[in-house]
């Protein structure tokens, strides 16, 4: 289930129509499985394992992380009717519905069994999951509603925890989402939720879905497969198929609310829906394509045009051919990667909480800024939507695309950046203090974040991805600055007494919290993503300044002709968007800036960009200044002027000598106690002028300043010297 | 400076601008001047004192044909001539009625050419401001404009040749700016009390001097103010610059466009760049923004040039807003540059750059202070083209303090292109206090470029 996203570097202009392109790919090779005699297959989101069975064994393959050559395990279990299957989140235990009244337990390491039968024969079993809930482990939803069980591994049998009453026509579950909705009514849409997310149990306020009617009277119910509980960004929603209106209404929950969001237009009478990497994909199953959908974002649009869904790596002949003998009759539930391969959106398929891996072409959308946006949401295979933002860069600026979407290009890239620092997520190959400087400027404006991870500070989370409710309804602004946080929230419980912590020492906690991520990135509780890839290297698409002048600007000077003023404004728009986020910028970048103005002449420019700081004074800054200054005399003095600044004497003082003005030179160096420039560079200066007083100075002064100097050879050869335009002097005066 | 110090003395003392090219014929007499101060004196004199001038010039150049005459001092009266530029001449005539102008060269005040006074922001407004400038510049589409920025009167930012910026900086502040706009008078009015701007207006404004044969006007184009419509633009008339609706400022100076019945776009040439330049300068609030566009990249006149000015509109408006509210959040008011205790003139000779006490301070000096100041000024300028004689190139450091007659201390330090004058009333004790003063002064607002290592 877990294929491998690939920035396609397949060029997408040029191919399009023609069938070969495609937003989203199958991972190619699929993971086999033959069994011999197979009965049937089952997935267990919990365990993220897949589950082909016998009638008296069950295999399991391991889906994440993703390997074709992956083997299986097989359990023998007591020979019976299998309606599904569970395991425990430990693996320990397999759960086995026999009937609708039954359940099996097999106890994996001494291959013991027993049974769970439902107390009155009225009562069916509709499903069962495992759970990390704090109060119970196993929860078997009945019809007559929920019956929450704790494990007991000594009498390896289960307790009762808690009953929950209600009336249930069917239910849906994610083990993502730790989130159980119950559907009960006439039409099955009024539904209950709860929660049961390390935290304990929230019952979230029952709600109804809208369905739009096909005639008066008559009144369609709601089924399951038409409800999909998803994940993106740390927020669950709920994403329901409305039939008669051709639509597919979301609804995000919050702690005390479930709010519609709006509606997308479905165009097939089939679809199903599943999440790559916060991403939203719509299959249109009977279309053949597949609609991607951002909807962090408020739009409603979709992110790029629809594009069927393709196999990586498929060889294409196959992929166009229409459907093979239908001879696989006996996979009653076929995942979408071990189906006939070629066949794409067969009947047959089942989408299961899938994990596909989305493939963003980027080049096919246009507006920039939030391809960035989304590239760099990306969390998956950070390290490719990285580079993918860096030659979206390079190409912008080289293509000389207007300032103002340059800039909100960049803008984009600056505050996640920026996000990304304080958040921690930058923390890899980052030094420490760079990440501590981005903390200790955390907003009062964000107290909102400073909540979200305050508290996964206080809470140490050892679970990978429960999703949780989101507390701060209403006021949440869908900024993009919101996305780590959430994401961060995704892996908090559910909050109990998140009032008190509004506003309060954001600062503070977040200062705790970097602590936290300097002690090392596996056992970092706050990025859910790390424990699913501690291969990969990144964890953040974030671009840092340094990476911003080394990839992009020092890339694109090179490539760029004509006019510099545009790489110029270019550089001040980062500027700005690096000042607002008090991010420093490396000095190489100032040093191009000075290359570029002056390659222009534009010296007077280049000054106010100097005295007005623009260009903040370093070393690094002040040199260049000194190279181009060879041009323009003012340039020059900029730059010496920005060594007195800087108190860099030394150079500060050989410079006055080379420039002849070892008078100030001299004074400058009593002033200062330089004492590393050598005293011949002062001789043979004034030596060069042939002003014999000048040199008795200059003699003078050493013999003063430094103890010894007289007994050096310098005195010595600089004193005959003198002695000699004296008499010269005296000579021709006669 | 030279302007402004000249003026102060009022009694006989005339300044007239014209161009020898024009006003050949009679008739025509009056489209010769240029600029005339005091511009209430009647035509009649104006004309006379130009005349002896033309005549002085004239007789002059039969004995020296390249460099006409520079100073004649004769009984009745003095006469100092500039020739701007070829055939442009200025003229300070001085008929002393009791006493002799006290002041350094006349000429060297013709020939400078005046400063510019800078705001001094922050870096987050700089980059505001430089971000603002791209877009400026970049408005007309691929032909590259120039800009100038204003706050009040202060420059914030340009794109042009420091020529041309002191140039266009000094009309702007003149009639420009909101000051000149509101008041109608030039910015300096504390100097011309009493002088309302309806006698200025009356005085130089011209009114269209009828046909006038093209071979006279065909050269005005190497004049600053380039035009070839056949008539006399007085770019310098008062008053005649308003705020439309859109922000942009407009005039009749250069006259009303023909096919469409608008105000002529003003254009002015560049030294630098040797090119005619449409000048649409937008105001908002107290910033002034000066646009400049290349007449050739302009095809279609008038309309062309409304295209940019929404292009402006469209792009820059909302930078225009960040800008001013950056701006006037740092902006400490009219006296905003005053150090109590000193009254100081800052002179960057390299950048043509200057900054002083606000004008209001330095009125408060006695006049025995002033004239210790006139009297260093004098030492200093002698000095300075001494040094330029001796060794061009080579900049010379020097300090000069003179104590005046009240026991104020009128101060001189000149290092590496930059100048510093200063009159410190109260620092009467010792010399070494008033340059402990200056040290002072120089650590803490020129980066210590004054003090002495």
């Amino acid at each position: 289930m877990s294929g491998k996203a690939s920035s396609s570097s397949q060029p997408s202009i040029g191919l399009s129509g023609s069938g070969a392109l495609s937003h989203i790919y199958i991972q190619y090779p699929p993971l086999r499985c033959s069994i011999p005699e197979s009965r049937g297959l089952h997935y267990d989101d919990g365990t993220k394992l897949l589950i082909p069975s016998t009638s008296n064994q069950i295999f399991s393959w391991k889906t994440v992380p993703f390997n074709p050559l992956a083997t299986s395990t097989s359990d023998s279990i007591p020979e019976g009717p299998i309606l599904s299957i569970r395991f425990s989140l430990d693996t320990k235990l397999i759960a086995i519905q026999r009937s609708s009244s039954e359940i099996q337990f097999w106890i994996r390491e001494t291959s013991e069994a027993f049974s769970h039968r439902c107390r009155s024969d009225s009562e069916n079993i509709l499903g069962f999951f495992w759970t990390d809930c704090p109060l119970c482990d196993f929860v078997v939803v009945k019809n007559s509603g929920l019956d929450l069980f704790a494990y007991d591994s000594v009498a390896k049998s289960l307790d009762l925890v808690e009953m929950r009453k209600l009336n249930v026509c069917w239910y849906v579950y994610t083990h993502e989402s730790r989130l159980v909705l119950l559907a009960s009514g006439m039409q099955c849409r009024t539904f209950t939720g709860f929660q049961l997310s390390s935290a304990g149990i929230v019952r979230l306020p029952k709600f109804d879905m809208a369905m739009a009617k096909p005639e008066a009277n008559s009144k369609p119910v709601l089924a399951a497969e038409d409800v999909y509980i998803v994940t993106v960004y740390g927020r669950i929603y709920c994403l329901q198929v409305d039939r008669v209106a051709m639509l597919l209404h979301s609804y995000r929950f919050y702690r005390d609310a479930v709010v519609q969001q709006g509606s997308l237009p479905i165009y097939s009478r089939k679809i199903a829906v599943s999440v790559v990497d916060n991403v939203l994909l719509v299959h249109q199953i009977d279309a053949k394509v597949v609609i991607l959908y951002d909807i962090f974002a408020d739009s409603r649009a979709p992110i790029s045009a629809p594009l069927p869904l393709q196999s990586r790596g498929f060889p294409r002949s196959y992929s166009s051919s229409s459907r093979s003998s239908g001879k696989d009759g006996e996979c009653s539930e076929v995942n979408n990667k071990i189906d006939h391969e070629g066949i794409i959106y067969g009947d047959n398929w089942t989408f299961i909480v899938p994990d596909l891996i989305c493939d963003a072409i980027a080049a096919s959308s246009s507006e920039t800024p939030s391809v960035l946006e989304f590239l760099q949401r990306r969390k998956l295979e950070a390290i490719k939507a990285k580079q993918l933002c860096l030659g979206i860069a390079r190409t912008v600026i080289l293509e000389r695309r207007p300032v103002s979407m340059v800039s909100k290009a960049i803008d984009v890239l600056v505050s996640s950046y920026s996000l990304s620092l304080k958040t921690g997520s930058y923390f890899k190959g980052i030094k420490t203090e760079s990440t501590s400087s981005g903390v200790a400027k955390t907003s009062v404006a964000r107290s909102s974040t400073d909540v979200s991870t305050s508290r996964i500070d206080g809470t140490s989370i050892r679970h990978e991805s429960t999703a949780g409710v989101d507390s701060e309804y209403p006021s949440r602004a869908s900024t993009f600055s919101a996305s780590e946080s959430e994401e961060n929230a995704s892996s908090a419980p559910l909050r109990t007494d998140s009032r008190d912590l509004q506003l309060g020492g954001g600062k503070v906690d977040r200062v705790n919290l970097t602590g936290a991520h300097s002690s090392g990135p596996t056992d970092n509780p706050v990025f859910v993503n790390i424990s699913e890839q501690q291969d990969s290297e990144l964890t953040s698409p974030a671009i840092s300044p340094d990476e911003m002048y080394k990839f992009v600007f020092a890339a694109v000077e090179e490539e760029m002709v004509g006019d510099p003023s545009y790489l110029v404004s270019i550089i001040v728009e980062f500027l700005c968007s690096t000042n607002m986020e008090k991010i420093k910028v490396h000095p190489n970048l100032y040093v191009l800036a000075i290359q570029l103005l002056a390659r222009n002449e534009r010296y007077a420019e280049l000054e106010s960009f100097v005295t007005n700081k623009i260009l903040e004074p370093s070393k690094e800054v002040a040199l260049q200044l000194l190279e181009s200054g060879r041009q323009n005399i003012q340039t020059r003095k900029l730059g010496l002027e920005m060594l007195r600044q800087l108190s860099l004497h030394h150079d500060y003082v050989s410079l006055l000598v080379q420039d002849g003005r070892y008078n100030e030179a001299l004074r400058y160096a009593r002033k200062y106690q330089v004492t590393t420039v050598r005293p011949a560079l002062f001789l043979q200066a004034a030596c060069s002028s042939n002003n014999s007083q000048h040199l008795a100075a200059v003699l003078r002064f050493f013999s003063d300043f430094i103890p010894d100097f007289r007994t050096t050879s310098d005195f010595t050869t600089y004193y005959g010297i003198l002695n000699e335009m004296n008499t010269s002097v005296a000579a021709t005066s006669f | 400076m030279g302007l402004a110090s000249a003026s102060t003395a009022t009694d006989g003392m005339q300044l007239c601008i014209f161009d020898l090219r024009r006003g050949q014929n009679e008739g025509q007499e009056l489209d010769k001047i240029l600029f005339f101060f005091p511009a209430d004196l009647p035509f009649s004199t104006q004309l006379s004192v130009i005349g002896l001038s033309e005549g002085l010039i004239t007789f002059t150049r039969i004995f020296s044909p390249e460099a006409a005459c520079e100073i004649i001092e004769a009984e009745r009266h003095s006469h100092v001539f500039y020739e701007a530029e070829t055939d442009i001449w200025m003229v300070m005539a001085d008929f002393p009625v009791g006493k002799k102008l006290q002041l350094p060269s006349f000429r060297d005040c013709l020939k400078e050419r005046g400063t510019v006074q800078m705001l001094t922001m922050g870096r987050e407004a700089a980059i505001e401001v430089q971000s603002l400038v791209s877009v400026l510049d970049s408005c007309a589409g691929n032909s590259s404009c120039y800009s100038m920025i204003l706050f009040h009167d202060l420059l914030v930012s340009t794109t042009l040749s420091p020529d041309d910026t002191i140039n266009l900086f000094t009309y702007a502040v003149l009639r420009l700016s909101p000051n000149a706009l509101s008041s109608g008078v030039n910015s300096w009015s504390y100097i011309r009390r009493g002088s309302t701007s309806s006698h200025f207006v009356s005085g130089s404004a011209l009114t269209h001097s009828g046909p006038v044969s093209e071979q006279i006007y065909h050269s005005s184009d190497t004049s600053p103010v380039g035009n070839n419509i056949n008539r006399v633009t007085r770019a310098l008339q008062h008053g005649k610059w308003y705020k439309g609706k859109d922000g942009f400022l407009v005039t009749d100076i250069w006259g009303v466009d023909v096919g469409s019945l608008v105000c002529a776009t003003p254009t002015v040439w560049l030294q630098q760049t040797e090119e005619a330049m449409y000048l649409c300068p937008y105001q908002f609030k107290s910033l002034t923004l000066i646009l400049l566009i290349p007449v050739s990249s302009i095809l279609n006149g008038e309309q062309g040039v409304a295209l940019v000015k929404q292009q402006l509109l469209e792009n820059a408006s909302l930078k225009i807003l960040k800008v001013e509210e950056k701006l006037s959040k740092g902006w400490g008011g009219e006296n905003a540059y005053h150090v109590s205790g000193y009254r100081y003139l800052l002179v960057d000779g390299d950048r043509n750059i200057s900054r002083a006490s606000p004008p209001g301070k330095v009125t408060t000096l006695a006049k025995e202070s002033l004239l210790a100041l006139s009297k260093l000024r004098d030492e200093v300028d002698l000095e300075k083209s001494r040094a330029k004689r001796d060794n061009a190139g080579c900049e010379k450091d020097l300090e000069v303090s003179i104590r005046a007659k009240n026991n104020a201390w009128a101060i001189a330090r000149i290092t590496g292109g930059k100048e510093l004058y200063m009159v410190l009333e109260k620092a009467s004790e010792t010399l070494l206090y008033a340059s402990d003063a200056v040290e002072k002064f120089s650590n803490r607002y020129c980066n210590g470029a004054f003090s002495l290592d």
